[in-house]
């Protein structure tokens, strides 16, 4: 006989065919329509970003495992997917080096740094969006649709403005790279679920909850409820988010019942998000609150074992004749339910208070920080008030408060004065901050600190120079948080320029068709912002006497 | 009604190579090894000595005690010695070896042809209890221990497993269709002792053969009905199997009984009627030889305690080299080091696989996929429990069910990060037990 050269190993001896790298490379194939649609939308840059990204992740996953000694596991594919998926949730022109940076955190602080691949709390490609959003936001939320900077569907919708549902959903409008086409997201959607990668149930609940929760609002707002349902279902990157980033197994609930829990609990946020929050998109930040909450959820939705509730036939019976004869003894079950109450709340009780103390603490931290840069930021925020009026009135040799020019007047009482004015006047969501005197040997005048909460995302600060004879010299905003492409623009020349140099009592707000003198033509998409910065400017003017 | 249950695989099935070839009757030629604990319970005890000389179907070692088998050699010759020897189990088991002298002279046996209704329940058990008949399906728990519960008249069903989920197998598959007879009688004898129960025989549809097989013959029997089941891995789990059949649960710490379901394998059935009606005592059974590194895979009706080698053999031996031999079906079998080991009561089946990916998988970080969660008969948390192993947690691997897991190998076989997952938990699972019986 023949010597055997056996194999041992513990049972099962068979085993399915996919591995964890088959399914990462199932989703970065799914993603490939996407990634498609926004090189055919956006150019070839996008490719150079996408690979950017995935190099970086990998890299960076690779340098890092080594550097701790630890396995390299980057033939997972999962790194790779990190950045594929990063890519498309970028602005088509952001510049690479901020990809890099994204990509590195991603990997690092996201993922490796909790463990790696499994360990990772959140989504790694959504926490190094977030953090890019909240580090670079004027670049991650500066979209281009056709060569032209424009706003995003669902930001033009939160203006008031109308979108067209069809471009939506083949993804003809302004957006990150991969998520603007709906349908190209489907298809690789649908590929995801045939390979049964991932299972339906939490993207249609998630878009299902969402979806319920905006038709209400719409109802309750008059809106057109499928158009505008349909709009906030094709828009943003809920589809994205939703087949592709709320369905990372890492990060979503590992029960049945939980999934369904996490799914909802996506919906509401992004709903509330979207509609009450300040930015226009909500999928990002509700996903990664979502996966924070995920232990949580896994902790209450532990499935009962077969079998769990089974009693032995007969058994019952005789547990009735027990209770019969003894009737003053407890139930054996409602000792076992007291029994274990106590230590699932006793466990409840100590998250609660360990993340009570976590808040406090970080709170406390953040105080200190506060305190400590408090002045630096005053003084910061004083030098750049100085430097715009400088800038709003560049004829000024000085510019002074009110106070030193004339004698016997008090600068509160001379705001108070010109806040009564303007508010009789009708301007009531226009308050004048700080009135100066621009001194000037050619045409003195003043500077004035106004701010308008009649703005789309909060209040507007702007200094505005106007000479004695009420000619604008110059307009310069200090604090704006309006919607990027749209309220935005009114900080760009295109607008403030209509202003400069002109010597009117009031300015007229046109749609693009402003001829005379005094007619000035809004922002398109962002009517409310420029009136908002009109109508203070209006009431800016009624408080300087002029002459003709 | 749909008999199944929530989880479940379905791996490749492999019965093709066997399930349509005759069943080979095979005479051992070579020395034939007893080893005395082939059943659950206490060890039997030799009633031979060395050079004494047995006949075909002679007691050889007795029970020792209730939860205990007898057993008989199958063949006729002297008793060589009784030592130690390895068992498919991977330990050695203290064993009677027979000297084979290829004789087959076998003990006379008297037959019983009493109608149904007259046979007691005494003369069934005790019958079933000299045939020393323990369950064929793998468990090996004495019969007759089984037919013996506290609660006599709550038994309503009396199930027999002919699932036959375990891919490659199809030894109960060729009883059904060779002694359908044998063992519908089998299942009758049974229910005469059950007064108050039904008999249910339990298919899986990818049998239609069988099944047509089975309704035809039970036509207008009222007391016993065929189920056909949707073919799933483990469907033939004795929880599963109730759970599917009659909506009852039972958990790790009931028995059947406690669910009024008594549950047999096809093989144990048909060796309960030869017992009962012939006398007979458990000496031969079918044991499926496939894979496909064997050269003839099939069936072979085969004598207890013939060696692996000799059953190969039968088959033409190997076509290409085994990387992995496997004592049973490839979800729960054992894989064995030697041929050199004795068929027993229970063994089902010898696989001989040429390849064999198992033994060198690197596990990788598990990615919470839940796919373990998704199949997992048991309704537990594989990916949970194994980690809870793997930190030696057993607190918490017991409160997280870890004991209500039935080590069925869904969870390893699905995990595409290739953990073996069940591996972890049976290792936990036996840890307990042992603590337990401290």
């Amino acid at each position: 006989m023949a010597e055997l050269n056996l194999k041992i190993s513990s049972s099962p001896h068979v085993r399915s065919k996919d591995t964890t790298s088959d399914i990462m490379f199932d989703v970065m194939v799914a993603l490939m329509p996407a990634l498609g649609f926004g090189l055919y939308l956006h150019g070839w840059y996008v490719l150079l970003l996408t690979a950017v990204c995935m190099l970086t992740c990998v890299g960076v996953e690779a340098l890092f495992q080594k550097g701790m000694h630890r396995k390299v596991t980057v033939n997972d594919y999962s790194a790779a997917l990190t950045g594929l998926l990063l890519a498309l949730n970028l602005p088509p022109k952001l510049p690479v080096w901020m990809a890099v940076l994204g990509s590195a955190f991603a990997i690092i602080v996201v993922k490796q740094l909790f463990g790696g691949l499994g360990q990772n709390f959140m989504n790694p490609a959504l926490g190094a969006r977030c953090f890019l959003l909240l580090s670079f936001s004027k670049y991650m939320t500066s979209f281009v649709y056709d060569g032209v900077s424009t706003a995003t569907p669902l930001a033009i919708l939160k203006n008031g403005g109308s979108v067209s549902i069809r471009d939506m959903f083949f993804g003809y409008t302004a957006g990150t790279i991969g998520e603007t086409s709906t349908i190209a997201l489907l298809v690789g959607a649908a590929y995801l679920l045939i390979r049964r990668v991932i299972s339906p149930k939490i993207p249609l609940i998630y878009i299902g909850t969402f979806a319920a929760c905006i038709a209400i609002y719409a109802l309750t707002k008059n809106y057109d409820v499928a158009e505008y349902t349909a709009a906030h279902i094709c828009g943003g990157g809920l589809m994205l988010g939703a087949w592709f980033m709320a369905t990372d197994y890492v990060t979503s609930p590992i029960t049945p019942v939980g999934k369904i829990i996490y799914a909802i609990i996506l919906g509401l946020l992004t709903f509330v998000l979207r509609i009450f929050g300040g930015s226009a998109e909500g999928v990002s930040f509700a996903i990664i609150i979502s996966n924070l909450l995920v232990p949580l959820i896994e902790r209450v939705t532990v499935p009962k074992a077969f079998g769990a509730d089974a009693k032995a036939k007969g058994a019952e019976d005789k547990k009735e004749i027990k209770q019969e004869k003894e009737e003053t003894t407890a139930e054996p079950e409602e000792v076992d339910k007291t029994a274990k109450t106590p230590t699932d709340f006793k466990g409840v009780m100590r998250a609660v208070i360990a993340i009570c103390l976590i808040t406090l603490f970080m709170g406390a931290a953040l105080g200190t920080v506060y305190n400590i840069t408090k002045e630096p930021i005053e003084k910061t925020e004083q030098q750049a008030k100085e430097e715009a009026y400088r800038k709003v009135y560049p004829l000024a040799y000085e510019i002074v408060p009110y106070s030193e020019v004339y004698d016997d007047v008090d600068d509160a009482a001379v705001l108070e004065a010109l806040n009564e004015k303007i508010h009789d006047a009708g301007y009531t969501s226009v308050t004048i901050d700080e009135v100066m005197v621009a001194l000037s040997d050619y045409r003195a005048g003043y500077v004035f600190l106004v701010t308008t909460s009649a703005g789309y995302g909060g209040d507007i600060q702007f200094a505005l120079g106007i000479t004695y004879k009420k000619e604008v010299t110059g307009l310069t905003f200090l604090k704006i948080s309006e919607t990027a492409g749209l309220g935005m623009e009114v900080t760009k020349p295109e607008f403030v320029d209509q202003f400069i140099g002109r010597l009117v009592s009031e300015f007229e707000l046109h749609k693009g068709d402003a001829s005379e003198f005094y007619q000035v033509d809004a922002v398109s998409g962002a009517t409310i912002t420029s009136t908002a910065v009109v109508d203070a400017i209006n009431a800016v003017l009624i408080c300087v006497k002029g002459e003709y | 009604m749909k008999f199944t249950f929530k989880g479940g695989i379905h791996p490749y099935e492999g019965k093709e190579l066997t399930e349509e070839k005759d069943v080979i009757d095979y005479l051992p030629q070579g020395d034939m090894v007893y080893p005395l604990s082939q059943h659950i319970g206490a060890p039997a005890k030799p009633i031979v000595k060395k050079g004494d000389r047995v006949l075909a179907g002679q007691l050889i070692a007795e029970a020792a005690g209730f939860v205990s088998a007898n057993i008989h050699a199958s063949v006729s010759g002297t008793v060589k010695t009784i030592e130690p020897r390895l068992t498919s189990s991977g330990s050695k088991v203290n064993s009677i070896i027979i000297e084979n002298d290829k004789q087959y002279e076998t003990l006379a046996y008297t037959p019983n042809d009493k109608p149904l209704d007259e046979l007691t329940r005494e003369e069934v058990i005790d019958a079933i209890q000299k045939a020393g008949i323990v369950g064929m399906g793998g468990a090996g728990f004495p019969t007759h221990v089984k037919l013996s519960p506290k609660n006599l008249d709550d038994i309503d069903f009396i199930i027999v497993n002919a699932s036959e989920c375990e891919p490659y197998l199809t030894s109960d598959y060729r009883r059904i269709i060779d002694d359908s007879d044998k063992v519908i009688e089998g299942l009758r004898i049974v229910l005469a002792i059950f007064p108050n129960a039904q008999g249910i025989i339990a298919v899986e549809d990818n049998k239609p053969k069988a099944i047509k097989l089975l309704q035809d013959k039970l036509a207008g029997d009222a007391r016993i009905r065929v189920n056909a089941m949707p073919t799933k891995y483990p469907e033939g789990a004795e929880r599963q199997l109730i759970f599917a059949n009659t909506g009852r649960y039972i958990n790790s710490s009931m028995l059947p009984a406690d669910a009024g379901c008594i549950v047999h394998n096809v093989d144990t059935v048909y060796a309960i009627c030869e017992a009962v009606r012939e006398g007979k005592p458990l000496t031969e059974r079918l044991v499926t030889v496939s894979g496909d590194a064997i050269k003839n895979p099939c069936n072979i009706r085969m004598k207890i305690g013939t060696n692996y080698q000799e059953l190969i053999d039968c088959a033409e031996g190997f076509s290409k080299d085994p990387a992995k031999l496997v004592a049973g079906g490839p979800m729960m079998g054992k894989a064995i080091y030697t041929t050199d080991i004795p068929a027993t009561k229970s063994s089902s089946a010898i696989l001989a696989l040429s390849e064999d990916a198992v033994a060198e998988m690197e596990p990788s970080a598990c990615i919470r996929c839940g796919r373990c969660i998704e199949v997992c008969p048991g309704r537990v948390m594989p990916n949970k429990l194994a980690t809870l192993a793997a930190r030696n947690d057993i607190d918490a691997f017991v409160k997280n069910n870890g004991m209500e897991c039935c080590e069925c190998g869904c969870c390893s076989y699905v995990c595409p990060a290739r953990r073996h997952l069940t591996q972890m938990i049976a290792g936990t699972r036996k840890l307990v037990l042992a603590n337990k019986k401290k």
